[in-house]
């Protein structure tokens, strides 16, 4: 009697201690088996085949199997990339099949500075290749496909004007020269016909976007936007741009590198210091300093940095006061006044151009060409609108309307387009009020540019 | 090592000086040892020496009870290994589980048990409950017990909500701002009661604070509390139900009428529903090794389940919280969705009246079900009216959780979801 009951346990403890210890087991190896560590098994086994010296063998042989991890607390992120693209600062490892290949051109971003994720995105604490590449379910950042790989140059450079990242500077021109901001804001600039695109990249895959502008329906069923005719070049381009759009804002060394030396930047602060009170360029411009025509063959670039720095150092007795330029500024003019001698830049410098020139500019600079089309003929649809289901071209708005009414029209826009059948949806391109964004000098430009559209031969005959 | 040499081993450890010291009686060899055995052991000593047939026989109970709290004990056990990475920070607490996944060794396991005992503890209770409810346990003398048992349901159901919260993704943000929407229901104190819980008017860092410390220490604690009032009231209250279960006839008497001439011990002061009271010897069997291995197999059996559980399935976690971008819909944690699923019909209805009625009613019951009859009997016929009542609610609110969570779609409309719509689409 005495063991008997305890015997008819036994051999469910037998069956249930089993299962419980080979769960345990497969617990246990899944947890210790990872990819990462075959990867740096491997490269430890490359290291020691390539040691030569006894020092270098014994260097390979310590290598432990360890999570290696880059910690950015500014940017608030760990880059455990490194766990397994273990040779990415080893030259030697140039052309090696991934992950041990080394990673070209990284002299100017340093590892340790920059980690890995915020140039190619994916999911930098994760450590298998899935969850790292970012593919995954519920991780809103995969990896940017190498040919987009300029679009992060944009979370730290200007786009425009970017010699380093071309791409992405054609992408900023095609954005604004395709006049994307009259329907969408940008950075705070644009019209409110479409939603603002300051996080567009971070929500967006190429794919996506690509599919957007060739058919914006497809993608966004119902959606008014006109299809967009990209060549493909220009198509890839302002994707890229678009991708660069992540609304994130970096921390302070990071974002010191927004402005880069251009000579765009150098034409912008020319026009705002006012550099043209005392020179004049192309003839016009004050005469208390000597013309800068011809500046760039005079003058060194060194010269003229030290100048805009400190004009007493170079130039003992000068009147141009110190402008307190910093070194990047100081560089932008120097870029700029460098390049003066190519006509086309000096005749764009909007001091310089007549109100019907500046007023172009405005009509570029706030994407009006998105809707009223090149040169304002019109032409771009909008399905439904009474006038033949166009958006009207702009033309001969000067017959029509006085400054003022045309001014009002502009600030005031015009919500609700009349539309040709009441039954089918309202047309979905409008004109947003333009109040408060477009500022009073644009104005001004802009209604003389309008009114200079009416071509002059329709004068004859009157 | 076949299990007789194991037997064998211990018998040797527990004669030696330390052995001795540590095991009382050690492993019982006699039937009294096996009575000694359950007396004098702190750790058994909850339960009584003999137990009826009719506690051991598994359809007396199914084990829901033990089930449950061995999933707490699971829960502590696995918490308090989450608790040394975790940090209630909005701005730390989404890493800490990327972590546990990616570079924590067994961080992942030991979330994924957690969140499957999580979410088995809430099933598991709530079991316990219909079981007790089906098998008129709750009749006196135990009405008191299903009272404090109805209190442990609700801090279940607290100590999931508070827990769903701290991954900080999208999962957990929306569930908790719904969840806690619906307490903002309630008329006069239930905006008051939200600011309370969220420590302002939206779900923040506060919060967070508020639920970790409610998850860690506060409703632990509680449960704890009310789990040994709760098992030791199963033994005051006379164990198990069962159907022969005496009247209870024994009167206890004044201590004034007692004779002053000599002392007493417990067992004259008993009350009449104590365990041994009114059963019948033949019907009896040793706790040791009847009740406690069989004890012993379900909690290897419970462990079996949440351990493969958490090895082939990964507990969620979605995108960072993000409270500019609500997921559409929007869902509360499943055993809420039959509430939210009643608030879209009505938010009074459904996030007032009905749960304020249903918790009353089950705290409330056995002082309403006065009929003394099928006591320990599964769905008694003399209770006809009482299960098929039960069983309606029962039914309505198993209908109305999955509709809440299976066929609402974006914008809580209906959805099939075998055929799932297009995904809701949004500018830019």
């Amino acid at each position: 009697m005495t063991d008997a009951p305890l015997r008819r346990f036994y051999g469910w403890f037998t069956v249930l201690g089993l299962l419980v210890g080979a769960l345990v087991v497969i617990a246990y190896y899944r947890d210790e088996f990872r990819d990462w560590k075959d990867y740096q098994r491997t490269f430890q086994r490359e290291e020691l085949r390539r040691a030569t010296t006894p020092e270098q063998q014994a260097l390979a042989k310590d290598l432990t199997l360890q999570v290696r991890q880059i910690l950015l607390p500014d940017l608030n992120r760990v880059d455990r990339c490194t766990t397994c693209h273990l040779a990415v600062e080893d030259p030697s490892y140039g052309g090696y099949p991934q992950p041990l290949a080394y990673h070209p051109q990284h002299d100017q971003h340093p590892f340790d500075k920059f980690g890995c994720t915020i140039c190619h995105r994916g999911q930098g604490r994760a450590t298998t290749v899935a969850d790292a590449h970012g593919a995954v379910p519920h991780w809103d950042s995969p990896m940017l496909p190498l040919k987009y790989i300029q679009a992060s140059c944009g979370q730290c450079h200007q786009a425009a004007d970017n010699p380093a990242a071309p791409e992405l500077a054609r992408g900023a021109q095609v954005f604004e020269a395709s006049g994307c901001r009259g329907c969408h804001k940008l950075e705070g600039i644009g019209g409110i016909v479409g939603p603002e695109l300051d996080k567009v990249g971070a929500r967006r895959s190429p794919d996506w976007l690509k599919a957007h502008f060739l058919a914006p329906a497809t993608v966004t069923p119902g959606s008014g936007m006109p299809p967009q005719k990209f060549s493909g070049q220009d198509l890839e381009a302002i994707t890229l741009f678009m991708l660069s759009q992540t609304g994130e804002t970096m921390p302070g060394f990071y974002s010191s590198m927004k402005v880069i030396p251009s000579a765009g930047e150098g034409r912008r602060l020319f026009q705002q210091k006012g550099c043209i009170g005392c020179h004049s360029v192309g003839g016009q411009g004050g005469k208390t300093g000597p013309s800068l025509d011809d500046v760039g063959l005079r003058r060194s670039p060194t010269w003229m940095i030290q100048h805009f720095q400190n004009p007493q150092a170079v130039s003992p007795g000068t009147v141009m006061p110190r402008f307190g330029f910093t070194e990047a500024e100081a560089r932008a003019l120097t870029d700029f006044l460098m390049n003066l001698r190519d006509q086309t830049m000096a005749l764009t410098l909007p001091s310089l151009m007549s109100p019907v020139e500046r007023g172009h500019e405005v009509f570029r600079k706030y994407g009006c060409i998105g809707c009223h089309g090149a040169d304002a003929k019109g032409g771009v649809p909008n399905p439904n609108a009474k006038t033949a289901e166009l958006v009207p071209g702009l033309t001969f708005v000067g017959d029509g309307y006085t400054k003022d009414e045309l001014k009002a029209r502009i600030v005031k826009g015009q919500r609700e387009i009349t539309p040709m059948d009441p039954k089918r949806p309202p047309p979905p391109l409008y004109m947003p009020a333009w109040g408060g964004i477009i500022q009073d000098a644009e104005l001004d430009d802009l209604v003389a540019y309008l009114i200079s559209l009416k071509p002059k031969s329709e004068d004859l005959g009157f | 090592m076949s299990a007789p040499r194991v037997q064998r081993l211990f018998h040797w450890f527990q004669r030696t000086r330390v052995g001795r010291s540590i095991f009382r009686v050690g492993l019982p060899q006699s039937n009294l040892e096996r009575s000694q055995a359950m007396v004098s052991s702190f750790l058994l000593h909850v339960q009584p020496a003999k137990v009826g047939r009719h506690a051991l026989r598994p359809s007396t109970t199914f084990g829901l009870g033990l089930i449950s709290l061995y999933l707490f004990f699971i829960l502590i056990g696995t918490g308090v290994l989450l608790m040394f990475y975790y940090v209630p920070s909005t701005g730390h607490a989404y890493d800490v589980m990327k972590d546990l996944q990616f570079v924590v060794s067994a961080g992942l396991i030991v979330r994924n048990m957690h969140r499957w005992a999580a979410h088995l503890m809430v099933f598991f209770v709530m079991l316990h409950l219909c079981r007790v409810f089906y098998t008129a346990a709750y009749k006196p003398p135990r009405e008191f017990n299903w009272v404090i048992g109805t209190g442990l349901f609700l801090v279940t159901l607290g100590l999931s909500f508070t827990g769903y919260l701290l991954p900080w993704d999208q999962l957990a943000f929306w569930a908790i701002t719904v969840g806690s929407n619906i307490a903002g229901y309630a008329p006069v104190i239930g905006p008051k009661l939200q600011f309370l819980m969220l420590g302002g008017h939206t779900v923040g860092q506060e919060a967070l604070t508020r639920f970790y410390a409610l998850h860690v220490i506060v409703l632990p604690s509680i449960a704890l509390l009310m789990i040994s009032v709760h098992l030791f009231r199963v033994r005051k209250d006379g164990g198990l139900a069962r159907p022969d279960e005496p009247a209870n006839t024994v009167q206890q008497m004044e201590v004034s009428q007692l004779p002053t001439n000599k002392s007493y011990g417990l067992m004259e002061l008993a009350r009449g529903t104590t365990p041994q009271v009114g059963l019948n010897p033949a019907d009896e069997v040793f706790s040791w090794p009847n009740l406690v291995f069989r004890e012993l197999l379900l909690l290897l059996a419970t462990i079996a389940v949440v351990l493969f559980l958490a090895i082939f399935w990964n507990a969620p976690l979605e995108e960072l919280a993000n409270p500019i971008h609500p997921p559409n819909p929007a869902k509360a944690p499943w055993y809420f969705l039959g509430l939210q699923e009643l608030v879209s019909y009505s938010a009074f209805w459904g996030g007032v009246v009905v749960p304020g009625v249903l918790v009353a009613g089950l705290v409330f019951l056995p002082y309403l079900d006065r009929q003394r009859r099928g006591v320990g009997r599964w769905f008694a016929p003399e209770r006809k009216l009482a299960t098929t009542l039960f069983t309606i609610g029962l039914i309505i609110a198993i209908v109305l959780t999955t509709i809440g969570t299976v066929f609402r779609g974006p914008n809580w409309s209906w959805q099939v979801p075998w055929k799932q719509s297009p995904a809701p689409t949004e500018g830019p």
